[in-house]
């Protein structure tokens, strides 16, 4: 197998991408994105354990995005949000080009023992859309407690007044940053919801009413969308766990469609189709 | 400089009074400054990282009215909101936090004095902490601050021996605050105190704010902002968890069409809207520029203005940037282009 500095050196020289975004060391057991653009850049390019963002994100950056072939380095999880970017038709194929590795997981932060939550249980750790293959360094982690499976129980045995509750308690920390928008590779709308002023859809206010119907929004517009890489949790600096309603959400869509984003850019995506068959028979 | 000493028990109990006196009381537990009605918590923060978030809500909410207004046909009523009333303790702030107060101080007192800002700093009382810690991330004494510097505390504790505190009185308000619970400290030992100071390790300084700042008075179209932080998200963590940034929005809200509040919400300069004009044009239009903004504002405008540079050095916003940008790193490279 190429290593991945060569592979990228070579991409650049032969003019087969102009640029590729990819993780360079950030210390020693951190890394952080950046972009290559010389056949020279190529040589602090790494994949390991320690790569914990999803670099999709930036394929939906106007500003990095401006002609050219873009090439990207994307663990199985990343591929899924560029597979549902391109089933969005935000970005096309032939403009990316995707250099993936079999997944050994990623560390939950930095110098982390344990596996992000994301990697129990994934199912794409052997890539689904690549063009180049390469090898992803580190060693084994240890597996994380499962909180998510008790908290669903719980929130599902609650009646709607609890669930509110349950939720507005949640996101009444939120300080109203937007970080879990701007890190997530799903919320690349031009004018957010929450921006809007002439009507206010929501309160911009970080109140509790304000907190509510933000996230509450944010995950209504993510569900059959988001697909559970969990960088809207690790950016949110008041430490609220997104990523637990967002999946909620996710499992929604699996158990009554049988959706999973981002797994095939041929299928439509979820809420821009619709079948005959539904459960529901208003939709029939 | 008077001296005291007191307990970690008496300490928390000394806290839990001034909850029964009506005051809110922060203490930092090593994660958070946590407000002690709500949880009981242990006093840590000597040796751990500044706490994700800074205190500044205590003196600038993430979200408050600024006014009510009710509207009838002919008139507007306006109704001023209640500020203050309540004073706010922080026991274990930061060196790096505690001078936070008095550096935003002088935006909110530069023509328009602000009460909303006044009224509360006037009432809070901060009790600063001697730090043992420091991380790649921390550069408080490349901008005048130390782990060991009082500026900005009212009284300031020096962790000793067996959970015991040194408590050092700086100010009127700290001597105040502490003046009707005299029983719960007991002689302090100056000497001892100043080994710990002593055994302190002070960082070094990882550049010269000087020369940050006269590069930065000559390179506003400079090459360098656009491939320095080009990852950048816009995503505003960096200002929202800093100890002294503070700008805002003010929207209106109604609750009815005659009634209403005006609020007053965090905003951020890495925001792409935050220079949206109403005809659609942005001076800042790209990322670089509003990074540039970030750093000129923090090392050269603040500076030139008020004579005092706009950031700690805490180093949060580096910890929790989701793309890896170290504003400590980036400055420092600054300061090796001038020499
Ligand atoms: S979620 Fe899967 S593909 Fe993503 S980092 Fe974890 S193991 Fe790898
Ligand atoms: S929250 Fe909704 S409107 Fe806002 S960026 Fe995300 S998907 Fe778009
Ligand atoms: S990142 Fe967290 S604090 Fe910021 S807006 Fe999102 S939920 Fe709120
Ligand atoms: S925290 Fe980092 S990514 Fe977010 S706005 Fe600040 S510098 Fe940009
Ligand atoms: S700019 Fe960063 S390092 Fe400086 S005071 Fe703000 S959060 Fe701390």
């Amino acid at each position: 197998m190429t290593e991945l500095k060569n592979l990228v050196k070579s991409l650049l020289e032969e003019g087969k991408v102009t640029k590729v975004i990819g993780y360079r060391m950030y210390g020693e057991n951190n890394t952080k994105p950046y972009i290559a653009v010389t056949p020279n850049d190529a040589e602090e390019m790494v994949l390991n354990t320690d790569c914990r963002n999803n670099l999709s994100v930036y394929l939906t950056k106007k500003e990095i995005i401006n002609g050219g072939k873009t090439g990207i380095v994307a663990k199985g999880c990343d591929i899924r949000n560029i597979i549902a970017l391109i089933q969005e038709n935000r970005i096309k194929e032939e403009d990316i080009l995707i250099i993936s590795a079999e997944c050994k997981g990623v560390g939950a932060e930095k110098g982390s023992a344990v596996y992000a939550n994301k990697c129990v249980n994934c199912s794409v750790k052997t890539p689904h859309l690549y063009h180049e293959l390469v090898e992803m360094k580190g060693s084994e982690l240890s597996q994380p407690k499962d909180k998510y499976t008790e908290a669903k129980e719980k929130v599902l045995a609650m009646n709607s007044g609890e669930r509110f509750e349950y939720f507005s308690n949640m996101f009444s920390e939120c300080i109203k940053c937007y970080a879990c928008r701007q890190a997530c590779p799903m919320c690349y709308c031009e004018q957010c919801i929450a921006d809007m002023s002439i009507p206010r859809w929501i309160e911009s206010s970080a109140t509790d009413r304000g907190n509510l119907s933000w996230n509450m929004i944010r995950a209504f517009h993510l569900s059959g969308r988001c697909t559970g890489c969990n960088e809207c949790e690790r950016a949110c600096p008041a430490e609220i766990p997104l990523s637990f309603i967002n999946k909620l959400m996710y499992d929604t869509a699996k158990e009554e469609f049988n959706y999973e984003s981002g797994m095939n850019k041929e299928t439509p995506t979820l809420i821009g189709s619709y079948n005959t068959k539904d459960n529901d028979n208003f939709i029939q | 400089m008077e001296e005291k000493r007191i307990t970690k028990e008496n300490l928390i109990k000394l806290g839990s009074n001034w909850v029964n006196d009506g005051m809110n009381v922060y203490v930092n537990n090593g994660k958070k400054y946590t407000l002690m009605k709500l949880h009981e918590e242990d006093l840590k923060g000597f040796e751990e990282a500044p706490p994700l978030m800074s205190y500044k809500e205590i003196v600038f909410p993430k979200t408050e009215p600024i006014l009510y207004y009710k509207k009838s046909q002919k008139e507007v009523e306006i109704i001023e909101p209640k500020i203050g009333g309540v004073k706010n303790i922080v026991i274990g702030a930061k060196p790096c936090d505690a001078k936070s107060i008095s550096i935003m101080s002088k935006v909110f007192n530069w023509d328009y004095k602000d009460s909303f800002f006044n009224v509360r700093a006037e009432e809070s009382v901060i009790i600063g902490m001697a730090c043992k810690y420091n991380d790649e991330h921390c550069f408080c004494t490349s901008v005048g601050i130390s782990p060991v510097s009082t500026d900005g505390s009212d009284l300031f504790l020096i962790p000793l021996a067996n959970d015991n505190f040194g408590v050092r009185i700086i100010s009127d308000k700290g001597k105040e605050l502490i003046s009707k619970y005299e029983s719960y400290f007991t002689n302090g030992d100056s000497e001892e105190s100043e080994n710990v100071l002593s055994s302190i390790p002070i960082p070094e300084k990882k550049f010269n704010a000087e020369n940050v700042k006269s590069w930065l008075d000559k390179n506003f179209e400079s090459e360098f902002w656009n491939t320095t932080a080009e990852m950048c998200l816009g995503c505003s963590q960096c200002a929202f968890v800093c100890p002294v940034c503070h700008c805002f929005d003010i929207v209106d809200e109604d609750y009815s069409f005659t009634e209403g509040r005006r609020m007053k919400n965090w905003d951020a300069c890495q925001n792409g809207l935050f220079t949206k004009h109403a005809s659609g044009h942005n001076p800042r239009d790209k990322q670089p520029k509003r990074y540039r903004q970030r750093v000129s504002h923090k090392f050269k405008y603040y500076k030139d203005k008020f004579d005092e540079y706009l950031c700690t050095g805490c180093g949060r916003c580096s910890r929790g940037c989701p793309a890896g940008i170290d504003i400590g790193e980036i400055v420092e490279r600054i300061d090796k282009l001038t020499n």
